[in-house]
């Protein structure tokens, strides 16, 4: 593999910020372009593109207000009543339409996944990309904070984190990208270990190059897309720790999630029989995860050149 | 070697004290009064100034910090808010539930995860590797606690095959732990949050396993088995698998990490007396005392399995000479 070399002549300011956009926009195309090549890959990215363009027209796409007890045609309150022309995917036990619930929790459960994501990918990038290429005392130090993290059991730490501070959904962010950066910088620090004695690395320190633009412009664009798939996995275990926050009770009362829509379930005792109300957020949160799951396995296919087909 | 060990204990006990220390940090940032993280705000006043004193919460911040540790450490762990039993006594109970139930579902993945994953990897391409992949894809993307209810209402409410919780009928009281586990009622129990764990793990351990055979499979010393003239399932079992194992020793530590949060919901959904149902009830119950030593424990069941992959890794690697 030749490393990417980024562009050396490109200008500085404004010129840098909108090569380094196009860089990204070329890069996530071809990439793109990997993952659609796999049978897998396209499933899964169709079914993640499906659910973008459901979370972000939600408030059109919605056929009732989800929180509003709908009544039926001889005005009583719609409880419990299976999927029908008049509620394709049933309602609650306080009579709300499941479908306009489904697809206004669309949008925060995405939100929420795609927030804690894309935070998490750039701390933990960072420090593995400082502390592989300055290695020291400042690797020590920082992979001991890794170490420390790791000793954090994951969905205990969102529970008493929200136990303490209140159910908020800032507050499930915040647990979540506290934990989840561990992984992506124990991987981008043995990458960085592993670039920084390639032989461009020694040629852009000897031609002057500050650390930092040895470390961003030159040992960054390699990574690339290793930390592509991560927030491809970054985004999954948000969206799966949501969901368990949720579903367990400590979500944000004021958000609907699918994972705050079965904790609803849940609660109200009726799991024996509305079997529809527990299988719509069900099968969404599964698709969902497993979409991120299908993509980032046939990138990593190609991405990890000894599991190609031989 | 052994010092490589002393270190990484060292280092364990370390990383223990820094969790403790980022829990009393966080206890202390809660909004409100902090000193309800301890006394039950249902105590009478002369009773919460006894309190007070007693875990020192009257005192400067770094000396209740130094109280906090030694309290740790001598194992006081202070009073429930609800049952207002010792902490210490509820702990010791649960912890055995949750190992118990984490034990079998661990076995059960492994033993089934490395098999079809070895095979998968062997046959690769294959019917068993294309289905394997997508099924444990799809369980290890659903949350534990769809696969369990998707199990409660099958085999439970529907086929009333299992029981829907608990760890035991009710009016069975185990007296004896040991000779309960072997009886009917207990296994029958077990079941249903043993298979949702699985479930959810199983993906793990296979794929690494499987990845870990393609790569071996490239290498001269399969190629030179099969070339001895050696039958296939013995370069399979005998040569590939026991190299390839030691891949999934590292990422087996990952998994345990993640094998608590599940823990958790699943205790949950089965209603089984373990420490995660403890901590996520204690946790919405605002049952600080609890909900912190829980925590605790969790974490230090963590970060102990660490550990043992971690020793058994330079073990079973030869070529890894750490300390050196």
């Amino acid at each position: 593999m030749t490393p990417l070399r980024a562009r050396a002549s490109m200008p500085s300011g404004t010129g840098a910020l909108a090569g380094a956009l196009l860089g990204v926009g070329a890069l996530l195309r071809s990439q793109g372009r990997i993952i659609w090549a796999s049978g897998l890959g396209r499933i899964g990215a169709a079914i993640i593109l499906f659910f973008a363009v459901v979370a972000i027209l939600a408030p059109w796409l919605a056929p009732h207000d989800p929180w509003e007890s709908l009544r039926d045609v001889s005005n009583r309150i719609a409880t419990m009543r299976p999927p029908s022309w008049e509620f394709p995917l049933g309602t609650t036990t306080l009579g709300r339409d499941i479908l306009s619930q489904m697809i206004h929790a669309a949008r925060a459960t995405m939100l929420i996944g795609l927030i804690s994501g894309a935070i998490s990918i750039v701390i933990g990038a960072n420090i593995g990309l400082l502390a592989g290429y300055y290695g020291g005392k400042l690797d020590e130090v920082l992979m001991r904070l890794t170490d420390i993290v790791y000793g954090m059991p994951f969905l205990p730490f969102i529970i008493v984190l929200i136990s303490l501070f209140g159910r908020s959904q800032w507050f499930v962010v915040l647990a979540i990208v506290v934990i989840i950066w561990r992984t992506s910088a124990r991987v981008v620090r043995a990458q960085t270990l592993a670039l920084k004695e390639r032989q461009f690395v020694s040629a852009a320190k000897v031609r002057g190059c500050s650390d930092f633009r040895v470390i961003y412009r030159h040992i960054l664009p390699n990574i690339l897309p290793l930390l592509l798939l991560y927030t491809a996995f970054n985004i999954a275990w948000s969206v799966i720790a949501e969901a368990g926050a949720s579903f367990l009770g400590f979500g944000d009362p004021d958000q609907l999630t699918w994972g705050g829509m079965l904790y609803d379930l849940w609660i109200s005792g009726k799991s024996r029989v509305a079997w529809w109300w527990f299988a719509a957020p069900s099968i969404a949160i599964v698709l969902l995860v497993s979409a991120l799951v299908f993509v980032s396995r046939a990138y990593e296919e190609v991405a990890n050149p000894r599991l190609r087909q031989r | 070697m052994r010092e490589y060990i002393a270190r990484r204990i060292l280092y364990s006990l370390f990383t223990i004290f820094a969790v403790a220390t980022v829990l009393f940090v966080m206890f202390r940032m809660m909004p409100g009064d902090p000193t309800a993280q301890v006394i039950s705000p249902a105590l009478d006043e002369a009773s919460q100034k006894r309190l007070k004193e007693a875990f020192g919460l009257d005192r400067s911040l770094p000396m209740q910090y130094l109280i906090y540790l030694k309290n740790l450490v001598t194992l006081d762990w202070g009073r429930s808010f609800t049952s207002s039993e010792s902490v210490f006594e509820i702990l010791i109970y649960r912890t055995w539930n949750t190992l118990l139930l984490m034990g079998a579902a661990m076995c059960l993945t492994l033993a089934i995860g490395l098999n079809i994953g070895m095979v998968m990897g062997w046959r690769r391409g294959g019917k068993l590797d294309v289905g394997g992949t997508v099924v444990s894809m799809i369980f290890q993307s659903a949350p534990p606690f769809i696969t369990g209810i998707l199990l409660l209402i099958v085999l439970s409410y529907s086929l009333d095959l299992f029981p829907t919780g608990g760890m035991h009928s009710p009016g069975v009281r185990p007296t004896d732990l040991f000779a309960f586990i072997f009886t009917s009622d207990f296994l029958d129990h077990i079941v249903l949050p043993t298979i949702t764990i699985t479930a959810y793990y199983l993906a793990t351990p296979m794929l690494i396993m499987r990845d870990s055979m393609l790569e071996v499979l490239g290498s001269d010393f399969v190629e030179f088995a099969r070339a001895k003239g050696l039958p296939p399932h013995v370069v399979m079992v005998r040569h590939a698998a026991r190299n390839a194992l030691l891949a999934v020793t590292t990422v087996s530590s990952i998994l345990l990490g993640f094998a608590i949060g599940g823990q958790v919901i699943v205790e949950t959904v089965f209603s089984w007396p373990g420490m995660g149902l403890l901590m996520v009830e204690a946790a919405a119950s605002h049952d600080y005392p609890v909900a912190q030593a829980s925590f605790l424990l969790l974490a230090v069941i963590v970060i102990a399995m660490n550990l043992i992959a971690d020793i058994s890794y330079s073990y079973l690697d030869p070529r890894i000479k750490v300390g050196s």
